[in-house]
């Protein structure tokens, strides 16, 4: 078999001849960028190859890369075969690049209540005068060294039938795992030896692109292993909508086979990076939207996406992992969390639980951003959320200079107020390719404060400044000259692409008014806003709030809590008790249809300014922008 | 007083039972607060509960029926003064008034004008409701025979307007059993009045010279058990006619003078203006309108404002999508694309018909929203677009691929450009200027 | 008990000031003043504030104008001083709304007949005025320019600023002393969010008039009648970027289906209908300013108004 040594690293690996770059930089550990799922349409799984030989076909994919880059070797890694033994560099921007993952969520303090333990026993053997049968025995033992009582435990036949052996071929010391599930305890594993310092479990955020996985200890609650992968779906379909219509020409089980795949490859990605026995995962816990895990448990989603868009479930389920096919302990459990409505899933749910607001008296307003959003808004009492479409310009989708926060992006803009010159700042400081979310809203808002655009965004030609001047079709704003830029080209931002971030931002902001208005809450009354999703990691909160995406309450009360997802299965996972705070937050959220509420729509519009049509409600937003303007007449 | 969900939620028990049939008591506020559920749908209310819910939820414009059958007039339950609040609920009745000095023909042929004339206007027929039947020459006789004749030859519904009461109990006795409105009671005759109103069941107007002495009488009425009251707030001045109309709404929607919480009855012969009075009585708060001959152009104009003001605000009126023919377009004939909110359809259409240039207009499904939010929230794509086409059949109709879309539809050119294959002109933004455009980008 | 209106208002509509006399350095007859209203429209006896006024409008494109329009005025219409003196004398309109629609005309760029035609429509008539300018951002600057230049010192009511272009329109108002019609379509944050555009060029409030859009009876009107509502109430409520006067023109009055349509005889009385049916409302739902393009309709929409306003009975409409 070939070896694959991947660089800088030095990182090696061995993949039968004809495997795929990309099949083995996963085996090998990292998680490649693979935004397509390996169709060769995407390019972000690019790598250099140093030496070895490959099969690639350049005149096909040519588009992705000049002549220069050719020669340098580079090639799409899920594209091209392996011949023999190769030298791979793995560029940054070909890796999905690790998130600040909070494990703990903010307001509550993490206990660690896992519903598995080990209990290594020494037990002795039968006798004549003593002859109690095999089980009793065990479940005395558990009961003896502080377990749960002898007759509230059930074993389930498989694990008796390994009994009588494990007892006497470990010369009576042994563990035995118990698990606090639905019905009651339930033996889940008897081992030979004390094995109790191997007790792991894994979260997982099962995503419409990507999958994440955790180990955890049981133990102490330790981070022993992360691995991801991209979620095999992909090749059914890159959305949402598309899986579900794949689900209904007959795919459900094909599906339900990938995703259970997906976190296959995950778990072994990350049960290799800790080094331990996947046997040894005793419990599971994901959290993913409504689709994706009404078909991991081979549910057909079909009936969500219509009216009036209710799932099947709206509790969280538990079954034994083995059963949906995913390969860790034998009698494992595993735990999905619920979903409200078609918008609203296990994943919102884990955001909430996360952010803590569910266990909070104060009003926190929640929101998770991607191309779609969601939005929620409430207490330990009571909650309401929404979702909606923002369109994909906060990502850098529709925007001319648009792009991922990938390296090259512009993720930090400011602007001299008196000369209008950017200063920017950029991922991995590599000259700029674009502009990803972040530096998006700080240009946005920099663009107002220096009055460049009105509250419309419209650019203000009147301007006689270099940097502003009419584009092909509309008037533009020059961020970089192209001198400066990787590209060759002037990097600009149009009035078009303001007018879309413009709209983006009005229907989260319009949503978070509306859930407001609902409720009859004022924005005096939110205590924290939280920020969940890979976005909301990066932005500049006073930004955020200077071009009205969020409402205005003071900034040090905005945090971020990056994936919610699989922060929320972390914390499920490793306090048994939270499960019942799951259960209470999916049966108290009411769900707002925006396209049903009448006044949606009018907060919409007040939304498409900056901040926001009625000027009172960012009260220090205009006071910062009044001094601006005096600012700018002076200059 | 709308109160909020969280408001009401807070009034609930909190057991989340699902007795109200609701999964959690949340989601039974949030109906609540929508006017989609009935508080005693939850049996676990408390008393303050009740009264506080129950009051935010009964009409405080009192529901009135005027006639019977299939013409019958409901008036009032109205909850708003203003109707982008919510909405108007039940559009006046107009009523076109005969008198007792007509002779039996002239009433008659009013009369069947009322019956049969019919606007057609955006799929839905509108129509004058009633007639009035005036008592001028002051004999229960010649009342008696006027309402004959107008029952005679329709079963509409009927306005009687006496001031005597022995002239009223006349007309009753010929109609008297069809719910006719009895117009009106004052303080010198309204116990005689209240009489007839009980024996015959039927609605009654009641008139006085200031509205405390109409709230007064209305509560003098009440106690004689009459409930179905409709004020008559007609005046000489049309000032007060709006003033006092806009007080008794007030008033009754904010719950501050229960016995003003009727409907509101307006005679718009008695200002001598009756175009202005009836606009104002559409506008503002009548329920009941009387007029004498209208003209036809008033009367167009009357009706399509009334279905205006009393169409549901908050529901953008839409128009079925499809493909709809102006003139009769041939395989050549334009493409003209546009949203289905039924206010740029129907300036499209007007514009289109003028100009005289048969076409074709394709109407996609934006949800009643216009171009520009259609545009703007994301509703009008390139994928909208395609799928129209092809459902409509475009191909057949035409011998050409070229699509003009709307001025504000610009931005997306391109990419219906790509989707459809069909080439994208650019049209005006304003409809005035498509006859132009026509003429200058289509056959030049 | 007194039952009367209830007010619990605490904002007030602006006064807008239109034309200029010799003593205000002009030459109109007299000058009107609209807004200045402290309730709901008509509400109080005498209500608050300024009578509602009628304007009449006209171009000096008639090829532009509706047919059921241009017919009442004959051969008029082609001279277009003739046309105002001659509206003004006959049908006594509160205000002349000229548009200069031949700017409209593809790659106009005659910007001095512009000036020519605004200075004979000044000979013509003592009445205050509003105009109308062009709407393509290639020529607006200069049109703008003209406009204000010519009627300089007349304190004319200059239109039409939109979103898209507003700058040049409020900068020509401010060089030369007039005021904007500010028009959004049919929205009131729309509406808002222009009045804070306008008073971020430094154009003062005072010297704004709000155009809501409206459609015509029957397209659409329910929208701007209820946004006219929304706008009042929301001034009266104490929102002072919407507390300026309103002026509502249903633009398509005349050429919709029913009026294009309507038999012979009738022709003429749909026309003023649909104009007086859909313009009282509008005052009624707060507009300061109605307009119309039929001649015939002015008097009785007049008569109308006086007789909301005043109470005073007054037959024939
Ligand atoms: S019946 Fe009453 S207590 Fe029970 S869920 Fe409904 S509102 Fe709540
Ligand atoms: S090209 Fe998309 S993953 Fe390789």
């Amino acid at each position: 078999m070939p070896t694959v040594t991947f660089l800088p690293s030095f990182r090696k690996t061995e993949v039968p001849k004809g495997s795929t770059i990309l099949e083995a930089a996963q085996k090998a550990g990292f998680h490649m960028n693979v935004v397509c799922g390996g169709q060769g349409k995407c390019g972000k799984c690019s790598v250099m190859v140093r030496s070895g030989e490959i099969d690639f076909d350049r005149e096909k994919y040519g588009d992705f890369y000049t002549d220069e880059e050719a020669s340098q070797g580079f090639c799409l890694s899920c594209q091209t075969r392996i011949n023999g033994d190769l030298r791979v560099l793995i560029p940054e921007g070909s890796l999905v690049q690790e998130q600040q993952i909070l494990v703990d969520s903010p307001g509550v303090p993490l206990e660690i209540n896992p519903a598995v333990w080990k209990y290594a026993l020494t037990l002795s053997p039968p006798t004549l005068d003593d002859q109690s049968p095999d089980l009793t025995r065990l479940l005395w033992g558990i009961e003896k060294s502080g377990g749960p009582k002898e007759g509230s435990i059930y074993a389930p036949l498989e694990v008796i039938r390994e009994i009588p052996k494990v007892l006497r071929e470990s010369g009576w010391r042994i563990t035995a795992t118990v698990a606090l599930v639905p019905g009651g305890y339930r033996m889940i594993n008897v081992e030979k030896g004390d094995t109790t310092s191997h007790s792991y479990g894994a979260a997982v955020d099962l995503g419409t692109t990507t999958v994440v996985v955790y180990i955890r200890s049981l133990i102490d609650g330790s981070i022993v292993g992360t691995g991801s992968n991209y979620n095999r779906q992909i090749s059914c379909g890159e959305d949402i909508l598309s899986r579900v219509n794949y689900a209904k020409r007959g795919g459900l089980e094909k599906l339900q086979a990938l995703a259970v795949e997906s976190i296959n490859a995950a778990l072994t990605a990350a049960s290799n990076s800790a080094g331990i026995d996947r046997d040894d995962v005793y419990e599971v816990v994901v959290a993913g939207n409504t689709i994706m895990t009404h078909i991991l448990m081979g549910i057909d989603p079909a009936y969500m996406i219509e009216e009036p868009y209710v799932p099947v479930v709206r509790r969280y389920l538990t079954t034994a992992a083995r059963r949906v096919g995913l390969v860790v302990g034998k009698n494992s459990g595993l735990f999905i969390f619920p979903a409200v409505s078609d918008f609203i899933g296990g994943d919102i749910i884990a955001d909430i639980l996360a952010s803590g607001m569910a266990e909070s008296n104060d009003i926190s307003l929640l929101i998770d951003i991607g191309t779609n959003f969601e939005v929620v808004l409430g207490n330990r009492d009571w909650m309401f959320a929404c979702a909606g479409a923002a369109g994909p310009a906060l990502e850098g989708g529709e925007v001319l200079f648009g792009m991922r926060a990938n390296p090259g992006a512009i993720e930090q803009v400011s602007l001299d107020l008196r000369t209008l010159k950017p200063s920017f700042r950029t991922i991995r400081n590599q000259r700029p390719r674009g502009l990803c979310g972040s530096g998006l809203i700080d240009l946005l808002a920099e663009l107002l404060r220096s009055c460049i655009i009105d509250r419309t965004g419209r650019i203000n030609t009147a301007i006689a400044h270099e940097r502003i001047r009419q584009g092909r079709q509309v008037p533009e704003f020059v961020v970089a000259w192209k001198e400066e830029t990787a590209i060759g080209k002037d990097i600009v931002i149009t009035e078009n692409d303001i007018k879309a971030l413009i709209m983006s931002k009005a229907s989260i902001l319009a949503a978070c008014q509306t859930l407001m208005n609902q409720a009859g809450i004022g924005r005096e009354e939110i205590a924290r806003i939280y920020f969940s999703g890979a976005f909301g990691n990066y932005i500049n909160k006073d930004h955020a709030i200077t071009i009205g995406l969020i409402p205005e309450i003071p900034v040090e009360r905005v945090t971020t809590i990056g994936n919610g997802a699989i922060a929320g299965a972390n914390i499920a996972l490793l306090n048994r008790r939270k499960k019942r705070v799951i259960d209470e937050i999916a049966r108290k959220i009411a769900y707002i249809e925006l396209n049903a509420d009448p006044t949606f729509m009018d907060e919409y519009t007040g939304s498409c300014f900056l901040p926001h049509t009625d000027l009172s409600l960012f009260p220090g937003v205009e006071k910062m922008l009044d001094q601006c303007r005096i600012l700018r007449e002076q200059s | 007083m709308a109160l909020k969900p969280l408001e009401i939620y807070k009034l609930l028990p909190k057991k989340n039972c699902k007795e109200c049939g609701d999964p959690t008591c949340l989601t039974f506020a949030m109906k609540l607060a929508g006017g989609k559920a009935k508080p005693e749908a939850c049996p676990y209310l408390d008393e303050n509960a009740k009264t506080i819910l129950g009051a935010s939820t009964r009409p405080p414009v009192r529901k009135i029926r005027i006639g019977v059958g299939e013409r019958a007039v409901t008036i009032g339950e109205e909850l708003v003064q203003f109707r982008h609040e919510k909405s108007f609920f039940h559009e006046p009745g107009i009523f076109m008034a005969v008198t007792d000095l007509m002779t039996p023909g002239a009433i008659q042929e009013r009369v069947i004008f009322v019956r049969d004339e019919i606007l057609t206007r955006v799929g839905t027929d509108l129509r004058l409701n009633g007639i009035a039947v005036r008592s001028v020459n002051g004999s229960p006789t010649a009342f008696t025979k006027a309402v004959e004749a107008v029952e005679a030859v329709a079963d509409l519904p009927e306005v009687l307007m006496a001031g005597d009461p022995a002239v009223m109990e006349a007309g009753l006795s010929v109609c008297g059993n069809y719910r006719p409105l009895l117009h009106a009671a004052t303080s010198s005759q309204y116990w005689e009045m209240c009489r007839l109103a009980k024996k015959y069941a039927c609605p009654l107007a009641i008139r006085a010279d200031s509205l405390d002495a109409l709230a007064e009488l209305s509560g003098l009425c009440s106690a004689e058990g009459i409930e179905n009251l409709v004020l008559d707030l007609s005046s000489l001045s049309l000032s007060e006619q709006l003033n006092r109309s806009t007080a008794v709404r007030q008033h009754a929607v904010s719950r501050k003078t229960p016995a003003l919480g009727h409907p509101v009855c307006i005679d718009t012969a008695v200002s001598g203006l009756p175009d202005a009075a009836l606009i104002a009585g559409v506008t503002k708060f009548g329920s009941v309108l009387i007029c004498d001959d209208l003209s036809s152009a008033s009367r167009k104009a009357l009706l399509v404002l009334r279905q205006n003001i009393y169409t549901d605000p908050q529901k953008p009126i839409q128009i079925t999508p499809g493909l709809y023919r102006v003139g009769s377009p041939g395989k050549d004939a334009p493409v003209l694309l546009t949203v289905n909110f039924s206010l740029t359809f129907f300036t499209l259409q007007g514009y289109l018909e003028a100009s005289r240039v048969p076409c074709f207009m394709l109407i996609v499904d934006t949800e009643g929203l216009s171009v520009l939010t259609a545009v703007a929230s994301g509703k009008l794509q390139e994928t909208l677009v395609r799928d129209a086409i092809a459902k409509y059949n475009l191909s057949a109709e035409v011998a050409h691929k070229r699509l003009i879309i709307p001025g504000y539809a610009a931005p997306l050119s391109g990419r219906i450009e790509d989707a459809t294959g069909w080439k994208v002109l650019v049209g005006p933004r304003d409809a005035a200027d498509i006859s132009e455009f026509l003429e200058k980008e289509w056959k030049g | 008990m007194g039952v009367s209106t209830l007010s619990e208002w605490t904002g007030r509509i602006g006064e807008l000031v239109i034309g200029a006399t010799a003593k205000d350095g002009g030459t109109r007859s007299h000058s009107v003043t609209i807004g200045g209203e402290e309730d709901l429209p008509y509400i109080g006896i005498p209500p608050s504030g300024h009578r509602p006024l009628v304007a009449y409008e006209l171009s000096d494109d008639p090829e532009l104008w509706p047919a059921a329009a241009t017919r009442f005025i004959g051969d008029r219409v082609h001279d277009t001083a003739e046309w105002v003196a001659h509206a003004d004398r006959e049908y006594q309109p509160d205000l002349i709304r000229l548009y200069l629609s031949s700017t409209r005309e593809r790659n106009f760029s005659d910007i001095s007949r512009i000036g020519e035609t605004v200075e004979s429509v000044l000979q013509a008539t003592e009445l205050p005025l509003i105009i109308e300018g062009s709407n393509d951002p290639a020529i607006d600057s200069a049109v703008f320019q003209k406009i204000g230049e010519a009627a300089e010192g007349e304190r004319i009511l200059l239109g039409t600023a939109e979103a898209g272009h507003y700058r040049s329109v409020a900068a020509a108002a401010m060089a030369y002393g007039h005021s904007v019609i500010a028009q959004s379509p049919i929205d009131i944050n729309l509406a808002k969010q222009l009045n804070i555009l306008l008073r971020e060029t430094g154009l003062s409030p005072d010297r704004i008039a709000i155009d809501p859009y409206t459609g015509a009876l029957g397209y659409g009107f329910e929208y701007s009648y209820s946004v006219m509502e929304r706008i009042r109430y929301s001034a009266l409520k104490g929102d002072s970027d919407l507390a300026m006067p309103m002026i509502s023109s249903a633009i398509d009055s005349l050429v919709v289906k029913e009026v294009r349509e309507a038999d012979e005889g009738d022709a003429c009385p749909t026309a003023v209908a649909w104009e007086i049916y859909a313009m009282l409302p509008a005052t009624i739902a707060g507009a300061s300013i109605v307009c119309v393009r039929h001649p015939l309709s002015i008097e009785p929409l007049k008569t109308a108004i006086a007789a909301l306003w005043n109470g005073e009975p007054k037959g024939g409409m």
